[in-house]
């Protein structure tokens, strides 16, 4: 099952990045709301990862990994 | 449609705090300071999950800080402090009990109280279509101590709807137990870990984003937990990521919908799935309400066994680590946020919930002591 989610998420990936249409400076009012950001709250996000960083063995994604921490 | 032009100016504006697309030429202009300060209490395990007399785990209180202010017309500065004091036990090891059920033995509570203390640095150089940025920073524990530093930079394409972004890190860890002689533990032990990413960020319309990141981490060195009454793992270990985010503003609603999902593998022989999904509801221009759910799947590692075989040669990889098994994770939070111009506060309430029942992996041996936990934060923000 795992393959085939993968296979569907590169499949997806090309037919999203052709469906975008120009988007001029002024039409950005609502992307630019601090509630679409990627990360709205940098501290929230930043404990969240340390606690899952601290109790699951998954790490990473969207940046690179910072210093360890002896957290068992 | 005439458009109002001081409307067209203010959109322009905002526009230049978009989501990972013109925060890259837009050095900060104000300074902001940021707090937060949170407790995490993990649930006390039940008298069938363990051996002896402590229940007790983890009661950790932590403080975040942050400070970022301009330096010049291009630079910016970023101080990140934290402080964690926690005490409570943790799984020392595995055994059977009567009906050949495994049992965990804790650390005893009354023994373990440590603190954390990091220091990090950040400066960048804001272009007009990107930004290059490094970073340094400083951990220490009684028993660990972290020096890392990093760079990172994105650049901006296609008339600003499109971001690339990289980073590099490197981390070098030392590690020290307490009463290493006294319970035959290593004495001083290190491992390095080198880290990269690169992710694109893409505008698709005037009401939604994406972006896919992709993360490698090579860890060598002692990987181990020195606290564990057996516990030998590889000494060398690659783990690759492949996270997906959408962000979609609904009008109508003055909503916005946040989803993300990542993919995970290791070559202890770990995959994992995540899912996470938000919805920002504003009320007027002063109040935001955010429930957030999470689900978390993953497999269990080679070398994972529930019940510690004390007799397997020390050469054979082996850990009763809960945190190796496969098990499922569900969570949830609601944070209200109440933005006072200058002011912005943030009050977050989490429960988080493991349990090999929720994994979606095949499950052959499940652990004791996965971990169920309440989370209270308060955070303030202030511009200046």
């Amino acid at each position: 099952m795992t393959r085939w989610l993968k296979i569907l998420g590169l499949l997806f990936l090309p037919v999203l990045l052709a469906s975008c249409t120009e988007v001029r400076a002024w039409e950005r009012g609502y992307l630019a709301k601090p509630e679409m950001t990627w990360r709205t709250d940098v501290l929230e996000s930043a404990l969240n990862e340390h606690i899952f960083f601290s109790k699951e063995a998954s790490s990473g994604g969207n940046s690179a990994a910072g210093g360890g921490c002896g957290c068992n | 449609m005439k458009q109002n032009p001081k409307s067209l100016i203010a959109l322009a504006t905002s526009a230049l705090a978009l989501p990972g697309i013109a925060e890259a030429d837009a050095p900060p202009t104000q300074s902001s300071l940021l707090y937060k300060v949170s407790n995490y209490q993990e649930d006390d395990l039940s008298r069938s999950e363990t051996l002896g007399s402590d229940f007790d785990r983890y009661d950790i209180d932590v403080h975040q800080f942050q400070l970022v202010t301009p330096l010049g017309r291009n630079m910016s500065l970023q101080i990140d402090g934290n402080y964690e004091a926690l005490s409570g036990a943790s799984p020392w090891f595995t055994s059977s009990d009567t009906d050949g059920a495994p049992q965990v033995n804790l650390s005893g509570a009354s023994g373990i109280s440590d603190h954390r203390s990091e220091l990090s640095v950040a400066a960048n150089y804001h272009l007009s279509n990107g930004r290059i940025g490094g970073n340094i920073g400083y951990s220490e524990e009684d028993d660990y101590r972290a020096v890392y530093l990093g760079i990172n930079g994105e650049r901006e394409f296609n008339n600003q709807l499109t971001t690339i972004a990289f980073g590099l890190s490197h981390s070098s860890d030392d590690i020290f137990p307490t009463d290493a002689e006294l319970f035959n533990r290593v004495d001083d032990e290190s491992k390095n870990s080198n880290s990269s990413f690169v992710s694109l960020s893409q505008i698709i319309n005037p009401v939604s984003s994406f972006q896919i990141a992709l993360s490698v981490t090579e860890q060598s060195g002692f990987l181990s937990d020195p606290y564990k009454l057996r516990d030998q793992r590889p000494d060398n270990k690659t783990q690759l990521a492949l996270s997906n985010s959408y962000r979609h503003y609904f009008v109508n609603s003055n909503a916005a919908w946040h989803i993300n999902y990542r993919y995970y593998h290791d070559d202890y022989g770990i995959s994992s799935h995540t899912a996470d999904m938000a919805w920002h509801q504003n009320f007027g221009s002063r109040f935001r309400l955010v429930p957030l759910l999470r689900y978390y799947s993953q497999s269990a590692a080679d070398f994972f066994t529930n019940i510690d075989d004390f007799s397997n040669p020390l050469i054979n990889s082996q850990s009763s680590d809960y945190r190796l098994s496969a098990f499922g994770a569900v969570s949830g939070s609601l944070s209200m946020v109440a933005d006072m111009g200058a002011w912005n506060a943030t009050l977050i309430a989490e429960r988080y919930l493991a349990d090999e029942k929720y994994s979606i992996h095949q499950v052959n041996q499940p652990s004791t002591a996965l971990v169920k936990y309440f989370r209270v934060s308060l955070g303030i923000d202030f511009t200046f």
